[in-house]
């Protein structure tokens, strides 16, 4: 038969494929799988997003957003019980300067007091600083930053990302990759991976210059914890508090030519989202705390991240400092009824926010990708 | 869904980088983890199920406990042993399809012993009294066990299999779901969901049932000529 003259080959190829990879013991399969990332990265792979895009810019208009939006549920109606319902929530609070989203980058430190599981200190942890330096300084380059500056124009209609007027721009020479320097290990937040930034970037930095990034993504705190076992050669992270404590515990290596180990280059706007007819009347709060102080006082539902990522952490500077909520779960005990600590992504939350009619802290890239999403779905 | 299921055709047809690669390096590690763990795990289970030695009953057990060991937990392990300061950091396997297919076998090997042994253990004492009859020899003995338990075998490999394709706790742990290097369907729907991507998400997760629905008619096929 031939289907079983297929699988024999499938089998045969599977396993003299493993026994290479497993006598290359890693490193040169890793090459391998290398080069055909970095060409692959190299042909940039369009987003489905982009059929949506005219839609996304509609709707980043806040004022058309209701109507696109009851459009869109009273056609829809039927479906919204399928489980992807249509977006009920849309963005009811955005560009207040506390919710100023400050992307920083941070070279991990190769002589950072690193420490095993068991709190031992542990030597000899192989960092690639010299990568990690020329993807900085490409990054706060003004090539760099420009690009950066354009990306969501042509996907949402509008710039996702400014870059912050006292961003360092480097204007020195580049490092090439070379043979032990090639691979870069990007530790970054789920917001800015989700937004497809990097995607966006990278390949035009990995084509020029020859390196290969390879980019993890977490909450920061975890994308931070990732560079403190010694599994990243650089930060790309959103929570100032979070990355002064890596500094401070000598993580962070500052490179010759900035000011600090911590190089805040860009930003946008957290938006505070909510159900269209708005029970908790945010749209009329002064200030984004006045906004989050009238949700707690009314117990309106909120979804948090709860999962102590950079919008986690930034939430929980926003409401009523006598609640006394932090990003420690303990601290939420007394509102369960309302506040939903979730630890999930922001996706997961945007969705559970969506069918609990709740308020949510999101991301504008995230949120913009949703609505694109969902207003897909169900056309 | 059904412009999820739209969507997903048309992801397949457009033939894109993307998914591709992600397809071939699920594929690669699933079979990988999956044949490995085979391997390893059915003469171990023709142990269990055909030998009698002390501690026996204590492996089976032992063995059966494993069986259950939770994906999360085995990726854990891996990871601190793998990670840029833990004991096998010199391997450089986090990060790699090579830590995900270690990962993977040393959740596979139990279920392939386990259930290899559940199988042999019920045609063992009469094979091996019909091999004493005819003066067969140890090595000959064994090979007739293997022989006899093949149909079960190719179960086994298309359950172990489906374990590897379905896996999500411990490759996202030691693969990190690098993009166009370790990032397979399911922690691609993972994230997917998690960045409010869901139609890629449901795509992607019409694309590994399909993955599955292929390799298990293979698998069914090959059993079929068996028993014939």
């Amino acid at each position: 038969m031939k289907e079983n003259k297929m699988k024999r080959v499938m089998a045969f190829l599977m396993a003299g494929l493993l026994a290479a990879g497993v006598c290359a013991c890693g490193s040169s399969a890793a090459d391998s799988s290398a080069s055909s990332a970095a060409s692959a990265a190299a042909s940039k792979p369009q987003s489905t997003v982009s059929a949506a895009g005219s839609s996304a810019a509609v709707l980043a208009e806040s004022s058309a957003v209701s109507e696109a939006i009851s459009a869109a549920e009273s056609q829809t109606v039927s479906e919204a019980a399928g489980g992807v319902g249509s977006v009920g929530i849309q963005i009811l609070y955005e560009k207040d300067d506390d919710m100023k989203n400050t992307y920083s980058l941070e070279a991990v430190n190769p002589d950072a007091p690193f420490k095993d599981a068991d709190s031992n200190p542990v030597d000899g942890v192989a960092i690639n600083s010299e990568g990690a330096k020329a993807l900085i300084h490409w990054l706060t380059s003004e090539e760099g930053e420009k690009l950066g500056a354009s990306y969501g124009k042509e996907k949402f209609g509008e710039s996702l990302f400014t870059v912050l007027e006292k961003a360092p721009v480097y204007k020195g020479e580049i490092a090439k990759a070379e043979e032990g320097t090639k691979t870069i290990r990007l530790s970054t937040t789920t917001s800015v991976n989700d937004s497809g930034l990097l995607d966006y970037l990278l390949p035009v930095f990995e084509k020029e210059y020859g390196y290969d990034v390879e980019v993890a993504s977490a909450g920061t705190g975890k994308a931070i914890a990732a560079a403190e076992a010694g599994n990243a050669d650089l930060i790309l992270v959103h929570s100032k508090k979070q990355e002064e404590a890596f500094i401070e515990a000598g993580y962070s290596m500052k490179l010759d030519g900035y000011d600090a180990e911590r190089i805040s280059f860009m930003y946008n706007y957290f938006v505070l989202c909510g159900p269209s007819d708005d029970p908790a009347k945010v749209r009329e709060a002064a200030t984004v705390k006045d906004a989050f102080k009238k949700i707690a006082d009314g117990k309106y539902p909120f979804v948090s991240r709860g999962d102590k990522s950079g919008t986690h952490s930034k939430e929980v500077t926003l409401w009523p400092e006598d609640l006394g909520i932090t990003t420690d779960q303990e601290s939420i005990a007394n509102y369960t009824d309302w506040y939903n600590y979730s630890n999930a992504g922001m996706g997961a939350c945007l969705m559970m926010a969506n069918e609990k009619n709740a308020y949510i802290l999101s991301d504008k890239a995230t949120f913009l990708t949703f609505v694109a999403n969902e207003g897909n779905v169900e056309s | 869904m059904g412009s999820a299921l739209r969507e997903a055709l048309q992801m397949i047809l457009s033939g894109s980088s993307l998914l591709g690669n992600i397809v071939v390096v699920t594929l690669r590690m699933s079979l990988a983890s999956s044949l490995i763990a085979l391997a390893a795990g059915v003469p171990l289970g023709v142990l269990y199920g055909s030998a009698s030695f002390p501690g026996r009953k204590i492996l089976l057990i032992l063995n059966r406990t494993f069986m259950g060991f939770p994906p999360v937990v085995c990726g854990l392990l891996c990871y601190l042993m793998f990670s840029g300061v833990g004991p096998l950091r010199g391997l450089k396997l986090l990060y790699t399809v090579e830590g995900m297919i270690v990962a993977q076998v040393l959740l596979l090997i139990p279920i392939a012993a386990g259930m290899t042994e559940s199988s042999v253990e019920a045609i063992a004492p009469a094979v091996k009294e019909t091999c004493r009859g005819m003066g067969l020899n140890r090595r000959r003995t064994l090979t007739l066990i293997i022989r006899e338990s093949r149909y079960q075998i190719v179960t086994i490999y298309i359950l172990a299999l489906g374990r590897a394709l379905a896996e999500v706790g411990a490759v996202s742990i030691v693969g990190g779901a690098i993009a166009y290097k370790t990032n397979v369907m399911t922690t691609a729907i993972m994230n997917d969901t998690g960045s409010g991507d869901f139609k890629t998400a449901l795509a992607l997760g019409i694309i590994l049932f399909l993955l599955y629905l292929v390799l298990t008619i293979l698998s069914s096929a090959l059993q079929g000529r068996m028993k014939r």
